[in-house]
């Protein structure tokens, strides 16, 4: 496992590495070198194995086969503290930070040495309000986790990875949950580190941001390296997109489509209904709610959807975004404000109400809010409509056995038997369960709160088509989702959520410099 | 079917543990392991008349276990069995203190109303509590054990004592037979029929209504019957009711049947034996109908222990205690994985 | 009113030490419902033990020991058969329970009181009215202190609580989840037991079948009480402790059996009382774990 040419020893190789999670293989075969002191991209869409590949650099996941050296010396497989022993350091896509912790204690208990060692708070607070300065982290140490906005979360937890000797940084997916300036910040603070000699190793899945920041790309497919570890400057959008897609995928339905999915370059969108003209299907007047739990609240929301519209929701996760989803589903009570549905007033109707009426909600998170993964798929399908009757009423599994299975043969859910739990679909799948079962004949308003969050290109795809079949027979859509090129490529309207309030409006062709200002709060 | 063959292999293979982490501790006790598992079969099951001892403890554990299962499916943990079965003895036996001359069908049907209502109540505090406020329900639950056992000691030697026994009694004065619904040997037409209708019903309710289904997802997953736009409040206070409704209905059954009387102190260990049935049987009405009958002979085999084999009846304290160790375990290989569909 | 106190610390020191045992577990996400069982066990062998050899010392090493087996076995059965905590946790109690009772019935035949011809030393008459307390009460505000600094101030708390908060970032940081809950749960019955020989050993020197009558699990009640934190759950032992000396203090005005009843329910009224407060500052929150539910 000798380095590039030069000579030097790889900051980082693998040899043959496969991760194979019981039936399902995340990795296979994947040879590759990294040489020490620059970015390295790895790239690939959702499910390509690239997570996996991180996490078994790091130590987190013992690999099935294969092996992999830091600076030349071999690392022992599954072994996190041998790992950051070697110098490596992962910053997790979802932060790894307890939440009720302060950011001094985060950064503390990662520490390796005398467990029993005593500490004060305000020893604590000394110790590591330095080196929090000098990665410009700028909230106090005796802050919780729980209160900081998420690109300070973010930062703690890069400065986590470098409170020890971090010679091999890898970051997965940082880019994700920031807003578009943010991730410029992320870049030149990469840049930096790189400069300074820490071999970085990121995970992107935008093109635009691989060609961006990165020195080499390397790009996964399906659990196998398909190219790279290449110079980036040797490097074109086209020929990543088509390394990223492969030759065999169907292709999706529009050129900008293709570019959004990539995210090669930033679609600016074309309305497709006069939206004017459009009845509205829903309209939110002077919505106001209480700050939550989480510190999130709505503040005097008006908006509009018209029949056969999408409408797009932008905005750094945390700004309100669900506050509004439960607003209109009902599962928060209102300040102030009225919520309407086809014309008529649904402000105090409970959510089973809100159904009945045609809303229809695509919750946030599949796996917790939208399934019950230990139960069977019948029973996740049967649930709206066993809702819409008397909790006595008698019932023929039998009878929604058949309907479910109808359902997902007109949706295209690869499953074994409906009565397999829902948990043993794929993301894509498991999506596609909770839209047949939410895009009835029936439904008149669907909320989609970032329904293409991990799927893979072809799922993504699906959705879209979803989506834009619905629009087309008469359904207002509200897309919420921190992707703005998905955003840009599919609504006919877009609005910008921070701090709760509306902080812009957009029309195509739409403008990334203005959305990203009115993202984070600044006048335009 | 290969699930529900896997669920019994799973409940025979921990109860089987059970068997020997106590043969060990019997061992360790000075006592003959080998003996005390003899006894104990001979108690329930081998014994003259044991089978009928047997259904005599199975039907009211049935019973209390079709609530159990009800609560337990829909995700609450209500261990306030026995406190409600206690509920529903008061309450069966305040009826026939207060209504000794009305017709005896009334004043049995009367009776079992009470106790049912009695018991649903005392489910429905510790319910309400975790339903508005979230305080959980293992500790309430538990705690109303505790007070239902005082509030027994305090009604049997005081507002409903025996006035013709000593002073240190603490019972009821024994139900008028005209009243009774069984004789000593706590099995007869009705106490089956009951126990036979109540099966029935909590079937139907647990596998043939929206009820059934929606409490088990929300059991599973309440956030997301949330989202779909359940009302976790109805569910699970029917949930709780339900569930004390039948242990109460169990308990009055045991005054106007078998007991005769409402005896402070009274089937101690009801109340968590019938969890563990509702248990061992995955959370299914008609699995636990074999593991009632079951659970019924080792009960029956408590009593027999101590009077024929000179064995301490804790001997079967500590088999149910074992049994609930284990019965909740999932790592038993299992060769029914569910494959991962490809994309 | 020194009385008071004195009677008090007497009171809720069993309590205190079985809390600790629950905080600890808490911390690492266990919910242990076998600390009615553990304690049992602990006042069991405790006055077993010392009848048996006449040693004090044993007995409270015996208390420990018997409590550490138990908790291992619960570990065992959590961790590695991954059974539900709950569940595994109340049938500890059991086992806790019956065991005694079968024990006491195999040693001396039949299910009479115990009696243990010495307890734990006390303080002595050069005390004045603290005469009557014992080694373990006055260890006890050094063991909540001690047991404060090592939850809260020290690294091994704070990989501890991330366990039982947050598993993936323990893990993130080379800690081992299941290894730091085994060591919570056996150091925690090891506090466990000597709350159990504090109850019998340190009380009247008696032991009888079923003499916690609860405690364990008002001890479990007072962790959830306190927030999870030692000092919060201390108070809340000694909280339910005034409430159960005012119980018995009454017993002794009321000639009649009426009050005398409900006065003895007055504990676990106030531990209903003590976890419905804290669930309304919780916020309505329910802390199941969703264990028996999707995984």
């Amino acid at each position: 496992m000798a380095g590039d040419g030069a000579g030097e020893v790889a900051a980082l190789a693998c040899r043959d590495l496969t991760i194979r999670f019981g039936d399902v293989t995340a990795l296979s075969g994947v040879t590759l070198s990294l040489a020490p002191g620059r970015i390295h991209a790895v790239c690939g869409q959702n499910g390509a194995g690239k997570t996996s590949f991180a996490r078994a650099c790091a130590g987190l996941i013992a690999p099935s086969a294969g092996a992999i050296a830091i600076a030349g010396q071999k690392l022992t497989a599954g072994n996190s503290a041998a790992a950051r022993a070697a110098g490596v350091q992962l910053v997790h896509q979802s932060f790894a930070l307890p939440p009720s912790f302060t950011i001094a204690e985060a950064m503390e208990f990662g520490l390796t040495g005398r467990a029993g060692a005593i500490f004060t708070r305000r020893g604590l607070r000394a110790r590591w309000a330095g080196h929090l300065l000098a990665l410009g982290v700028d909230a106090k140490p005796s802050a919780r986790i729980r209160d900081l906005p998420v690109e300070t979360q973010q930062a703690v937890e890069i400065a986590r990875a470098l409170a020890g000797e971090a010679r091999v940084l890898i970051l997965d997916e940082p880019t994700a949950v920031l807003a578009p300036g943010a991730a410029e910040a992320l870049f030149l603070r990469l840049r930096r580190l790189r400069d300074g000699g820490v071999t970085i190793l990121i995970i992107l899945h935008k093109i635009r941001e691989v060609l961006a920041v990165a020195d080499t790309v390397t790009v996964l497919r399906g659990g196998t390296l398909v190219a790279g570890p290449e110079e980036a400057s040797a490097v074109t959008a086209e020929g990543l997109a088509r390394a990223i897609i492969g030759a065999g995928a169907a292709a999706p339905e529009a050129q900008e489509d293709l570019a959004a999915l990539v995210g090669a370059a930033m679609p600016h969108g074309t309305a497709h209904r006069p939206a004017s003209t459009a009845k509205a299907v829903m309209t939110l007047a002077g919505v106001t709610t209480r700050k939550g739990p989480d510190g999130q609240h709505l503040d005097d929301i008006d908006l509009t959807v018209g029949a056969g519209e999408i409408l797009g929701i932008a905005g750094v996760e945390g700004n309100g975004q669900r506050p509004l989803v439960e607003a209109i589903a009902g599962l928060v009570a209102l300040a102030r404000g009225s919520v309407t549905l086809d014309g008529a007033a649904i402000t105090t109707a409970p959510l089973a109400e809100r159904r009945r009426r045609g809303l229809r909600i695509i919750p946030f998170e599949r796996n917790t809010e939208g399934l019950s993964l230990s139960s069977p798929l019948w029973e996740n399908f049967s649930a709206r409509t066993l809702l819409e009757g008397s909790a006595l009423a008698l019932i023929d599994p039998a009878k929604l056995r058949r309907e479910a299975r109808a359902a997902f043969a007109t949706w295209d859910v690869r499953f074994a038997t409906v009565d397999h739990p829902a948990r043993s679909l794929s993301g894509g799948n498991a999506q596609k369960v909770i839209l047949s079962r939410e895009v009835d004949d029936a439904a008149r308003l669907i909320v989609l709160a970032q329904p293409t969050r991990g799927l893979d290109l072809g799922a993504t795809a699906f959705v879209w088509h979803a989506m834009r079949q619905a629009r087309a027979r008469g359904l207002g859509l509200i897309l919420i989702s921190s992707d703005l090129d998905e955003l840009f490529d599919i609504s006919d309207r877009v609005i910008v959520l921070q701090g709760g309030r509306v902080a812009g409006q957009f029309a195509p062709p739409y403008d990334l410099g203005a959305v990203g200002r009115a993202m984070v709060g600044a006048h335009p | 079917m290969r699930g529900r063959l896997l669920a019994v292999g799973r409940a025979v293979a921990f109860v089987a543990l059970a068997l020997v982490l106590c043969g060990a501790i019997f061992e360790a006790a000075g006592f003959s392991a080998p003996d005390m598992f003899a006894s104990i079969l001979d108690g329930a099951f081998l014994s003259d008349g044991a089978l009928l001892h047997d259904m005599r403890w199975a039907c009211p554990l049935f019973i209390s276990a079709t609530g159990v299962v009800i609560a337990f499916r829909c995700g609450y943990f209500n261990v306030g069995t026995q406190g409600q079965f206690y509920l529903g003895a008061i309450g069966g036996a305040t009826a026939v203190a207060l209504l000794p001359g009305l017709p005896a069908i009334l004043v049995i049907i009367a009776a079992l109303a009470m106790g049912m209502l009695f018991g649903a109540l005392w489910a429905f505090w510790p319910g309400w509590l975790r339903i508005r406020s979230g305080t959980d329900e293992v500790i309430t639950t538990l705690m109303g054990n505790f007070i239902a056992v005082l509030l027994l000691v305090w009604v049997t030697s005081g507002p409903l004592k025996d006035p013709s026994g000593s002073g240190q009694v603490t019972a009821s004065p024994p139900v008028p037979p005209a009243f009774r619904i069984s004789n000593d040997g706590g099995v007869s037409p009705i106490i089956l029929g009951i126990t036979v209708a109540v099966g029935i019903a909590a079937w139907v309710l647990v596998n043939r209504t929206a009820f059934g289904v929606l409490g088990g997802l929300a059991g599973r997953n309440p956030v997301m019957v949330t989202w779909q736009g359940a009302r976790l409040s109805r569910l699970g206070l029917g949930a709780f009711m339900l569930s004390g409704g039948t242990a109460g209905l169990a308990g009055a059954m045991e005054v106007l049947g078998p007991d005769g009387r409402l005896v402070s102190g009274f089937s101690p260990a009801h109340g968590f034996t019938a969890v563990l049935v509702g248990l061992v049987a995955n959370l299914s009405i008609s699995g636990s109908v074999i593991v009632a009958l079951f659970f019924g002979g080792l009960a029956s085999a408590s009593l027999y222990l101590p009077v024929i084999a000179g064995l301490p009846s804790a001997a079967i304290d500590m088999i149910n205690a074992a049994i609930a160790l284990f019965i909740t375990s999932r790592a038993w290989p299992s060769r029914f994985r569910f494959r991962r569909v490809a994309r | 009113m020194i009385d008071l106190i004195v009677a008090v610390l007497r009171e809720a020191t069993p309590m205190i030490y079985v809390a600790m045992a629950g905080v600890l577990a808490q911390r690492a996400g266990v919910w242990n419902l076998g600390l009615e069982g553990l304690m049992i066990t602990g006042a069991c062998a405790a006055v077993v033990l010392t009848e048996q050899t006449g040693s004090v010392a044993l007995g409270l090493l015996g208390a420990v020991v018997a409590s550490v087996i138990l908790s291992a076995l619960l570990w065992l059965v959590i961790e590695k058969l991954r059974a539900n905590p709950i569940i595994a946790g109340l049938g500890l109690t059991g086992l806790g329970l019956g065991g005694t009772d079968l024990a006491v019935q195999a040693i001396y035949g039949s299910e009479g009181a115990v009696t243990a011809p010495a307890g734990i030393p006390t303080l002595g008459p050069g005390f004045g009215p603290f005469a009557v307390l014992d080694l373990l009460v006055v260890a006890m505000p050094v063991m909540v202190f001690a047991l404060w600094v090592l939850l809260r101030r020290t690294r091994f708390g704070l990989r501890l609580a991330a366990c039982g908060e947050h598993p993936f970032a323990a893990r993130s940081v080379g800690a081992d989840p299941a290894r730091m809950r085994l060591i919570a749960l056996l150091l925690g019955g090891a506090l466990a037991g000597l709350g159990g020989a504090e109850l019998s050993l340190g009380g009247l020197q008696i032991f009888s079948v079923g003499m916690t009558a609860g405690r364990g699990f008002m001890a479990f009640a007072a962790v959830i009480f306190g927030a999870g934190h030692p000092v919060g759950a201390t108070f809340a032992a000694l909280f339910f402790a005034l409430v159960e000396y005012f119980g018995i203090k009454a017993q002794l005005v009321f000639g009649e059996r009426a009050p005398r009843d409900f006065v003895l329910m007055l504990p676990y009224v106030a531990t209903v009382l003590g976890v419905w407060i804290s669930a309304r500052l919780r916020g309505g929150v329910p802390l199941s774990s969703v264990e028996m539910r999707d995984g």
